[in-house]
């Protein structure tokens, strides 16, 4: 349904967007991850016919966003990262605006703005004018805009931001409704988001495609080795050394200490599980086992890994792909 | 033809929702008042002298004396008041991001442009529609021709529109509408001071300024004569703004 073949964009001199491809099949939800300045929005203003790409071609919906692009974007609906209202309409004004030059037909536009406000939940300010809405409301009506004339392929950017909870939960709901009958790319920096709307994710930084995966691949493949937290009640140095003398385990790592409770993180070779002989030792030596349980990468350290991954392969090659702290928290 | 009228008639609705047709018409309005009261008053004693003089009851042309100049004129107040019409229309789309919605729908970059032309025109026109009430009076208390009336309206309409596809032209450059209202102020002083400076050059370059002149095209249209020289400058002139506008909305496009 959207296919990107080998995009390039260059503002300048700088390169926004650097040889990206991936597709999205009909009816799926695509999240596009990555940090500030990655190219989200780059790529998503090439897709949907604003600018054109420096090399490289974009399909979408079957028409070359470039070579025909008045059949792309009859069939493209957009939300762009500031959601383009003009503020002296009223939203209900602004919305039978939008309908029109759309190609919305006469007849159908005013039933189709009013179930496009239902969906969006912006009919309590359908007389409001757009300057004086807030964020979410902006936010709110710039997707509204969006779904206007029904159309196959949805790109949304940053859906979500600037929404309250309940709003977010409620476009996320709304969004994965929509999936299946509309292919859909979104952005986000928000992680959760992706694990909970998309079916793929393609990760990009500094404008190269880093990983294309489901949300749950992403998880366990980039794991690579398995690590398991234990916790046991024992002297430290001691259990240090009985665990790293278990077959199979690459690494242990204090983790904690509290009182005469320690707790480690233990690497194994990928693919072994060592519980049992780990539970075994310990047993054996006469400790207290407290915890013992996997450690899964959360998609937030899988982002962070994959996008400072030439930063920590050019300083330490083996060390643990520890996070900043405050990088997660947007 | 849809399209175009969507955007006309968004561009309409928008001049109408802020000051700027208030503004744009009370102005004109005032100032068009303003010369015809001081023209009237010329002319009343032109009239009298006439009137008094030796050649006896001789009456004075109302149009040559009073209705051509007063259009002559009303150029002045393009040059205050146009600025204001086109100096929003792309700078400000620009600058809020709306630009992000017209460019991403179905619609082609002349489309667009077109319909921002026709909606400035519409504005301009409606500026122009109160001003027939002060020429009114004249065909109520006198009996001038309406033929130079019309020829000088529809001159009037058609030098407007080259200002106003220059505006265009100039907002489409920058997303600073302020920056653009007084670019397009400045390029306007040019084209009306143009046939200022001819003549104090030779007779060649005389003719190509006054050729390149908006305002001096206008005086035939203000006597009456629809001359297809004047009609060909004026309209080649606004479809070549329009085209550049285009042009430049294209080439933004490229540099992102
Ligand atoms: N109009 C522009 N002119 C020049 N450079 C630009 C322009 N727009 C974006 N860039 C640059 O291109 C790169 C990618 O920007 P882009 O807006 O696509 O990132 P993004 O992934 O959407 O980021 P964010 O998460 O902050 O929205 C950045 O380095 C940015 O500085
Ligand atoms: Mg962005």
């Amino acid at each position: 349904m959207i296919e990107v073949q080998h995009l390039t964009k260059r503002y300048g001199p700088t390169t926004a967007v650097d040889d990206v491809s991936f597709r999205v099949e009909r009816g799926e939800v695509l999240g596009l991850l990555g940090p500030n300045g990655a190219g989200k929005t780059t790529t998503m203003r090439v897709l949907t016919g604003y600018m054109p790409p420096s090399e490289g071609k974009a399909i979408v919906a079957g028409y070359d966003v470039f070579d025909q692009p008045l059949e792309a974007k009859r069939r493209t609906g957009y939300l762009p990262e500031a959601p383009p209202l003009y503020p002296e309409m009223t939203v209900r004004d602004y919305l039978a605006f939008v309908a029109r030059i759309k190609g919305v037909p006469r007849t159908e536009r005013k039933a189709r703005v009013g179930s496009v406000m239902e969906r969006t939940r912006v009919a309590d300010v359908a007389n409001r004018h757009c300057g004086k809405l807030s964020k979410g409301y902006r936010q709110r009506v710039g997707l509204a805009q969006a779904l206007l004339h029904n159309p196959e392929v949805l790109i949304l950017d940053e859906p979500t931001a600037g929404l309250d909870p309940k709003q977010i939960i409620e476009t996320r709901q709304l969004i994965k409704d929509l999936g299946g009958d509309h292919t859909i790319i979104l952005s986000t920096h928000i992680l959760p988001e992706v694990g909970q709307t998309c079916q793929r994710v393609v990760i990009i930084n500094k404008g190269r495609v880093v990983a294309v995966d489901t949300p749950e691949n992403l998880t366990s493949r980039l794991s690579g080795s398995e690590t398991l937290y234990v916790q046991v009640d024992a002297p430290g140095a001691e259990v240090k050394e009985a665990l790293e003398a278990i077959p199979g385990v690459t690494r242990v790592a204090p983790a904690d200490a509290r009182g005469s409770l320690v707790g480690f993180e233990v690497n194994s070779e990928t693919g072994r599980d060592i519980r049992r002989e780990l539970a075994a030792a310990i047993v054996r030596h006469g400790w207290g086992l407290l915890e013992l349980r996997p450690l899964r990468m959360s998609l937030e350290e899988i982002f962070l890994h994959l996008t400072t991954e030439d930063t920590a392969a050019e300083g330490a090659p083996d060390s643990p792909s520890a996070p900043p702290e405050e990088a997660v928290h947007e | 033809m849809n399209n175009v009228l969507a955007i006309a008639h968004k561009e309409l609705k928008g001049y109408f929702a802020s000051p700027v047709a208030y503004v744009v018409i009370g102005f004109s309005a005032i100032l068009f008042g303003w010369f015809f009261i001081n023209l009237l008053y010329f002319f009343d004693r032109a009239s009298m002298q006439a009137g008094a003089g030796f050649g006896g009851p001789q009456s004075v042309n109302v149009n040559e004396m009073l209705i051509s100049p007063l259009f002559l004129n009303v150029s002045v107040i393009l040059l205050f008041t146009l600025p204001l019409i086109t100096m929003r229309t792309y700078a400000e789309e620009k600058r809020s991001g709306t630009i992000e919605l017209l460019l991403t729908s179905p619609l082609t970059d002349l489309q667009i442009v077109t319909g921002k032309f026709l909606g400035g025109l519409v504005l301009y026109a409606a500026m122009l529609a109160v001003t027939v009430v002060h020429i009114g009076f004249l065909f109520a208390f006198g009996n001038p021709e309406w033929r130079p009336v019309a020829t000088g309206y529809l001159g009037l309409l058609l030098m407007g529109g080259c200002f106003l596809s220059l505006g265009l032209f100039v907002s489409s450059l920058t997303r600073n509408q302020i920056v653009a209202g007084m670019v397009t102020f400045a390029v306007f002083l040019l084209f009306w001071v143009i046939n200022w400076i001819a003549t104090f050059t030779g007779p060649t370059m005389q003719n190509v300024l006054n050729y390149l002149s908006i305002t001096e095209h206008l005086n035939d249209f203000a006597r009456g004569v629809i001359d297809t020289k004047h009609l060909v400058y004026y309209v080649s002139f606004i479809a070549f703004s329009l085209f550049l506008t285009v042009r430049a909305v294209d080439s933004e496009r490229w540099r992102g």
